[in-house]
């Protein structure tokens, strides 16, 4: 029994988001399969017809969308609620419950319009009071949302008038418009209420209909849509843990979308789409002691990696080389004009050879199972090392003692991390691994400091842009990562479900259609 | 009787407190819970915050005072995940594994003993063969495996039953049968033995002498002294499904028991709800086995607690 208790709970220390089955939600719905058909199922309140099932990874933490911060949240309530601010599906931003693109009043001061004629699903207006209710709610230090760093800029927010909205910073916030990307709206009397959490009340094109708990959540087509009800009459999001019995379920014709299919699963799948995500793993080089301090030694790390290979052949083609920084081209400060540093391990040990690194060992720090094939690329990487030369020292902790190497006094030479910016504005990622101070910053240069903190306050888009673009080239320039690859996001799909991924990862099922 | 019983809940009082003991020291002192809880950007005044909010600041005897006061109250505060009670979630996945695992257990206890007892009669049989043969298969198959078959087999290819899920009966076939087989099989093995034991013994060949009547002989006398070490084995099977199988199989067809919570608190790191599960678990098994021994003593008067 000790024996059982004692695995249980290490098990807790080393389980982590795995993100093969997500954050992401997938849903099933019942379809008008056999297989779910039986009379009062109670898993599946879909009608059949235009509904569908989205199996996702997770289940919801809560309902309430200000206070969690998961993807199993995310993907139910993207549905539910809205924000001021959209984007596209290939990420730009776009006017939501906004009625056009805020305008700055001064270096502080934001000011929204809001869309007029838009009702929350218990027929309350949504006015610049909610819009004002929302922000001043979520960041309320009493309110302890986790999605607080999403906002830590934000000081209040007040009505002007009935359409008009001020929110204030507390310096210059060129990220405002992208915040509030992120921040979903609520229904202020509905919001006090205690029941919150379970009973969401949102402007979405989407209304919650029940939520049994441990198994589905369904929501309904809100006719009152001010963008025009959905094509998709209701939606069962159904809690699904395992990939590989996602995929059964979208086999047996339970499911219409799945999260998370595997690169390896496509070809079981009854269709699938994928697209570019937001998931960067890497590793993070010691530029500041031991054998990585030598800039030589950093880019023939570089140049010692096959990263084509690594993406075709790791990743089955559904991965993307990286640029040469922790960025997609839908993020912004994304550097257009770097380039991946190409294979080649000639030139990597004429480096090793000019910075007398033959033969130095290279402690490599990972863990497994919290990112996707985390194990299988760390020692993927560690025998492209091996091939020029280095000999390498493959450290794989589970996840508590991969988090003390990782925030240890001493970074190791090369320790494994996979990053994603949900903003998708380069601050994000800037302030986690390029500024001096960043939890996984390891580096010293004061330059890129200066340039990430300049771009925090720096008002003039382009001008701001060019700061991270600076900062992207000469963290490529001097190697301070092992880049590697951009993720793409794989999902499955039933035969009759139309739908194109975006590259925010939000499953909008008002842009989904059936087919017939 | 009424000793031995009492003797024996207070054994399993004692096996929970270590339990108790256990889990706190294995959550308190092995890694740090706060900083596997948050996200790896948390702010280190977010890392302060959280754990001061947890009573995780303080010292790890006040910590495991709270911790016992709470215990004996039932009370194992919020689930991070899900703020709501940890015991209240637990209560609600609770019934979905005992129906599973109880169905399941009477499911193969309904195969093992008459095919057990038919392959006893007759050891070296052609019925004998093919039923230790199908035991030996049984014991051989991963549930994990024989799961992902039944689904690709009923649900995929023939549409028969729901691939996961609960709350119909149609939901619980496919995990009733995974969890049955294997215990099936083990039973089978062991109805077989213990009946083949008996039947070699002198009671049994003088009844037999005798031409008593032969269901007389082997169901009431052979089975009765038989079936200690079956009911042994049967209630290990009702463990061995409750602190272990039922995660595999749970997260296989993702029915919400408390299997799958466990894994679902593991991955969202909630240590609170994990210990409450862990308790429970615990608690279930102790209780198992207290009936167990009880029981042994009643079809046995002989037996005296170790």
């Amino acid at each position: 029994m000790a024996a059982l208790t004692t695995l249980a709970l290490l098990a807790v220390a080393c389980g982590g988001d795995d993100t093969t089955d997500d954050d992401g939600t997938a849903v099933p719905t019942e379809t008008d399969g056999a297989t779910t058909g039986d009379d009062g199922d109670a898993t599946t309140g879909a009608d059949s017809g235009n509904g569908i099932v989205i199996a996702i990874g997770s289940e919801p933490t809560s309902l309430d969308p200000q206070l969690r911060d998961d993807g199993g949240e995310r993907a139910v309530n993207d549905n539910v609620y809205e924000t001021l601010i959209a984007r596209t599906p290939e990420g730009e931003l776009t006017p939501g419950l906004a009625a056009e693109m805020p305008t700055q009043v001064d270096e502080t001061t934001w000011e929204f319009t809001v869309r007029e004629g838009v009702t929350f699903h218990n027929g309350e207006p949504f006015n610049a009071e909610s819009v004002a209710f929302s922000v001043n709610r979520i960041i309320d230090p009493e309110f302890n949302s986790e999605q607080i760093s999403f906002f830590n800029t934000i000081t209040g927010a007040e009505a002007v008038d009935d359409t008009t909205v001020r929110i204030t910073t507390d310096g210059p916030d060129p990220v405002l418009p992208s915040r509030m990307y992120w921040m979903k709206m609520v229904e202020p009397v509905s919001a006090e209420d205690a029941g919150f959490a379970e009973n969401p009340v949102g402007t979405g094109p989407y209304r919650f209909t029940s939520w049994n708990r441990g198994e589905s959540l369904q929501l309904e087509a809100n006719p009152d849509y001010w963008d025009g009800a959905p094509a998709i009459g209701s939606v069962t999001y159904r809690f699904v843990p395992e990939a590989g019995t996602r995929l059964s379920g979208l086999s047996a014709g339970e499911f219409d979308l799945m999260t998370n299919l595997l690169p390896e699963d496509t070809e079981r799948a009854p269709n699938f789409a994928s697209v570019q995500g937001l998931e960067h793993p890497h590793f993070i080089l010691n530029t500041m002691e031991g054998v990585t301090a030598d800039p030589r030694v950093r880019q023939a790390i570089n140049l010692a990696v096959d990263k084509e290979a690594i993406a075709n052949d790791l990743f089955q083609g559904f991965a993307v080389v990286d640029q040469c920084q922790i960025s997609s081209p839908s993020w912004f400060g994304f550097n257009p004009d770097l380039e991946a540093y190409p294979y080649d391990p000639e030139r990597a040990e004429e480096l090793i050879a000019e910075a007398g690194a033959e033969g130095e060992t290279i402690e490599i720090v990972s863990e497994s199972g919290r990112w996707l094939k985390d194990r299988e690329l760390t020692e993927t990487v560690a025998a492209y090392l091996e091939a020029v030369g280095f000999t390498t020292d493959v450290q794989i902790f589970e996840f508590d003692e991969y988090l003390n190497r990782l925030f240890g006094d001493v970074r190791p030479p090369a320790i494994f991390i996979s990053h994603s910016n949900e903003l998708q504005d380069a601050d994000r990622t800037a302030s986690f691994e390029l500024e001096i101070g960043g939890t996984a910053t390891s580096h010293d240069d004061d330059e890129i400091h200066q340039w990430v903190t300049d771009a925090r306050t720096e008002t003039d888009v382009d001008a701001r842009e060019e700061l991270y673009r600076n900062a992207w080239q000469k963290a490529c320039d001097e190697a301070f990562m092992l880049f590697l690859i951009n993720n793409e996001d794989i999902y499955g799909l039933s035969e009759r479900l139309e739908w194109e991924p975006r590259v925010d990862a939000k499953l909008l099922v008002k842009e989904m259609s059936l087919a017939g | 009787m009424g000793r031995f019983a009492l003797r024996r809940v207070i054994h399993g009082i004692v096996v929970v407190f270590g339990v108790t003991v256990v889990v706190f020291v294995v959550t308190r002192l092995i890694g740090d819970p706060v900083r596997v809880m948050l996200p790896l950007e948390a702010s280190l005044e977010q890392r302060a915050a959280f754990a001061a909010e947890l009573g995780f600041d303080r010292s790890i005897p006040a910590q495991f005072a709270s911790y016992l006061g709470d215990i004996v109250r039932f009370d194992f505060g919020e689930s991070l995940w899900q703020d709501r009670s940890a015991m209240a979630i637990v209560f609600e996945h609770l019934p979905r594994t005992l129906i599973l695992v109880s169905a399941s257990i009477v499911l193969a206890v309904v195969i093992a003993v008459p095919l057990g007892i038919v392959a006893s009669l007759r050891p070296g049989s052609i019925l004998d063969r093919v039923s230790t043969t199908l035991g030996l298969i049984g014991l051989s198959i991963p549930n994990f495996w024989l799961g992902a078959m039944l689904i690709l087999l009923f649900s995929v290819t023939f549409g028969w039953f729901p691939t996961s899920g609960s709350g119909t009966l149609k939901h619980a076939v496919l995990p009733v049968v995974t969890f049955a087989l294997p215990a099936a099989a083990r039973l089978t093995m062991m109805v077989r033995s213990s009946m083949i034991d008996e039947l070699n013994k002198q009671y049994v060949q003088m009844a037999r002498a005798k031409n008593l009547p032969f269901m007389r002989t082997v169901g009431l006398h052979a089975f009765k002294n038989a079936s200690v070490p079956v009911m042994t084995l049967t209630g290990w099977e009702y463990i061995r499904a409750l602190a272990g199988f039922s995660v595999v199989v749970e997260t296989v067809f993702a029915y919400p028991g408390l299997g799958f919570l466990a894994i679902q608190s593991i991955r969202r790191q909630d240590l609170i709800l994990l210990q409450a599960i862990v308790l429970t678990v615990a608690l279930m098994i102790v209780v198992v086995n207290v009936l167990m021994d009880v029981a042994y003593k009643a079809v046995d008067p002989r037996i005296k607690l170790a």
